[in-house]
């Protein structure tokens, strides 16, 4: 009886020395947003980022949507698609759901239509009054859409940049941006330099007949309009060089 | 005799089990009746907040609980969401809302507002808006490494959006000023792209093989028998060791020690004779003589003999009348120095492209002049000069050069000392980019 009691009491010691020992070193944990690759369906990480708390669910993120010039952009809504309007377009977005879109006269290539998908992961927390002032801007560059046009898979993470890390490039109203190998996780890569809040993947798939179903459109998730920004941006130019070569040096991912 | 309040009033206790004549403590026991030691119980006690205070709260679980109240409940998001309400506001004033809008519970178009937004941005319980700090351009303060001026007048640990000013002090201390933060709401998106295709995973996958012979491979390793001799001489060693013998004789001595005399030149003075003087003996029947003598030492010595003069100030007596000796000193509060900055922006939000203008305020503050006043401005990544903008009230030398951040160090130095209560103003013009 002593010999159990001492090797219990051992035993007991131990786990609360380890615990004492590990349990602050596990609760520092990196400051990393997401542990999920960008690889999953559309939904997945969003539904884990609701998942995870926060004053995530219901609400609409306000995004502004802006598209080559001449192109004209769908959301789905209420199981079709809305009348095609010409970019830029401000919408409230809800964070965690997944809104399919349609983009239909791309330059060059009439008659083809591609079907981006919006997922809202996270959100802004702007001043109050200033929401809409600020929207999170997703860019359809035209090298995307053609590219997703020819049967390419197109994922785009969207991020707010860590002005710590800003790079001192002007703004000229298109999003600046970079490329990843395939082999790599482009929310990794966007984690460690900002915080991502919207993931936008395109090409791959069209609606089967040319009808859409609710699968395909993710359910319609409820989109609240929002008035259109009083200038126009300017419009987003076609990059001159192909893709791989386009990558910024400035911002090559490790 | 005052009664106690009942609710101050312990509740009866019941009963400890009693065990022949002698109470058991409540203390944790063991079966046979010892007690745990008390260098256990107080381990395990600090065990156990060590690990409490370790703890993560979850994230989600709690968030609510400590967010402020809310004048509407928010709905659930399966059934509907809940719309912002500075959306319904901009959607009402452009009255552009669409037939087929929809969504949200009732009341929606009213503008029910969101727990998180009703005072003010949402923040994690437990950390200091504003927040997120990647939503924000931060400019001023001191922030991380603390700033430091070499001998060589240079200045170590400015970091971006650090805004500093050192100044030189009469006593030659070199001391630093950090100004306050301002902070502008400024999100900027930037994306990572990733272009996937069937050309980019082909792969070829014809049948390969790789004939390698291999032989039969035999090692023969002769080892040959040997031996060794080693002789080992016997060897003898002699050692003489001669008996010595030491004396020492120590003689008579003695030490002559002889203090001479020493005094005062021609003894004391006919005025000194008192025995308070000599011996410092105070004695009552000397007490006329002491107070003629003290009297003709303080006339002597603070109305004719000497005036003292501190700092180009006529300094008083301390004490005087009681004693012969006269303390000089000058009532003058200590130095302080010290130097006020104040930052601010013309606005509180900036998108990309706007220009925001800033004005720092600077002002001694202290009692005594200040000299080599430098301010000091790391402008962060984001935010760019505007060449030209650069003001000052006062006469001052204004230089920039590049900081790590890609942007620019302001500098200004002021040209004269800054005398007490006094100030100047600075300001210059940004570009958020």
């Amino acid at each position: 009886m002593d010999c159990w009691k001492r090797v219990a009491g051992k035993v007991a010691m131990a786990a609360i020395l380890g615990l004492g020992t590990f349990g602050p070193g596990i609760a520092q944990q990196p400051p990393v947003h997401f542990w999920h690759p960008a690889g999953l369906p559309p939904g997945a990480i969003g539904s884990q980022q609701l998942a995870r708390g926060g004053p995530l669910p219901g609400f609409f993120q306000p995004v502004e949507i802006r598209v080559p010039a001449k192109v004209l952009i769908s959301l789905a809504e209420g199981g079709r698609f809305r009348e095609p309007t010409p970019g830029p377009v401000r919408v409230g977005l809800l964070v965690g759901q997944v809104y399919r879109l349609a983009a239909i006269n791309l330059p060059y290539q009439p008659g083809v239509a591609v079907y981006p998908t919006i997922e809202i992961v996270d959100r802004l927390y702007a001043p109050r009054g200033m929401e809409t002032r600020f929207p999170v801007q997703i860019e359809l560059t035209r090298e995307d859409l053609e590219l997703a046009a020819q049967g390419k898979f197109v994922t785009r993470v969207v991020y707010v940049e860590d002005p710590q890390a800003a790079l001192p490039a002007l703004g000229t109203g298109d999003q600046s941006w970079f490329d990843v190998a395939p082999g790599m996780d482009p929310l990794a890569v966007a984690d460690t330099l900002g915080r991502p809040i919207a993931i936008v993947r395109m090409g791959g798939r069209v609606p089967d007949g040319g009808e859409a179903d609710m699968g395909f459109l993710f359910g319609c998730p409820p989109v609240m309009p929002l008035p259109a920004p009083a200038t126009s941006p300017t419009e987003s130019k076609p990059k001159a060089a192909p893709p791989a070569a386009k990558s910024r040096p400035e911002a090559a991912p490790k | 005799m005052s009664r106690i309040p009942d609710v101050f009033r312990r509740p009866p206790q019941t009963p400890l089990p009693v065990v022949g004549s002698a109470v058991r403590p409540c203390a944790p026991s063991g079966p046979n009746g010892e007690r745990m030691p008390r260098w256990l119980r107080i381990a395990l006690v600090a065990a156990c907040t060590l690990i409490l205070c370790s703890c993560r709260a979850p994230v989600g679980s709690k968030l609510s609980a400590n967010l402020p109240p809310s004048p509407a409940l928010p709905q659930p998001a399966s059934t509907g969401p809940v719309l912002p309400t500075a959306h319904t506001e901009a959607l009402q004033d452009s009255g552009a809302r669409p037939a087929a809008a929809p969504m949200g519970p009732p009341g929606w178009e009213l503008g029910v507002p969101l727990p998180h937004v009703a005072t003010g941005p949402w923040a994690p319980p437990g950390i200091s808006k504003p927040w997120p700090p990647d939503e924000y351009l931060a400019d001023g303060g001191d922030g991380g490494v603390r700033a430091a001026v070499r001998d060589s007048r240079q200045v170590r640990g400015l970091e971006m959006e650090d805004t500093i000013a050192h100044f030189d002090t009469l006593d030659g201390q070199t001391i630093i000023e950090p100004s306050n933060q301002v902070l502008l709401y400024s999100p900027r998106f930037r994306s990572v792209r990733q272009v996937l295709g069937a050309a980019e995973s082909e792969q070829m996958l014809a049948l390969t093989g790789v004939s390698q012979p291999v032989r039969a491979a035999g090692q023969a390793d002769v080892t040959l028998t040997g031996s060794t001799k080693q002789h080992v001489q016997t060897v003898r060693q002699i050692g003489e060791k001669a008996v010595t013998v030491m004396r020492t004789r120590q003689g008579d001595g003695a030490i002559s020690t002889a203090i001479g005399l020493a005094a005062f030149d021609n003894g004391f003075k006919p005025y000194e004779n008192l025995v308070v003087i000599r011996t410092g003996t105070y004695e009552a029947a000397e007490r006329a003589w002491l107070a003629r003598g003290t009297t003709a030492a303080i006339t002597w010595t603070s109305d004719q003999a000497i005036q003292v003069m501190l700092d180009r100030r006529a300094a008083s007596a301390v004490v005087r009348d009681e004693k012969i000796d006269t303390l000089y000193s000058v009532d003058e509060p200590p130095a302080h120095p010290k130097l006020r900055i104040i930052k601010v922006a013309s606005t509180a939000y900036a998108e990309i492209g706007d220009t925001v203008d800033f004005t720092i305020r600077f002002d001694n503050v202290g009692n005594q002049v200040i000299g080599n006043v430098v301010i000091l401005d790391s402008l962060t990544t984001r935010l760019e000069f505007v060449p030209g903008t650069a003001q000052s009230s006062l006469p001052a030398s204004f230089t920039t050069q590049p900081n790590e951040g890609g942007s620019l160090v302001l500098r200004w130095e002021i040209a004269q000392p800054l005398e007490p209560n006094t100030g100047g103003v600075l300001r210059f013009t940004c570009r958020v980019r």
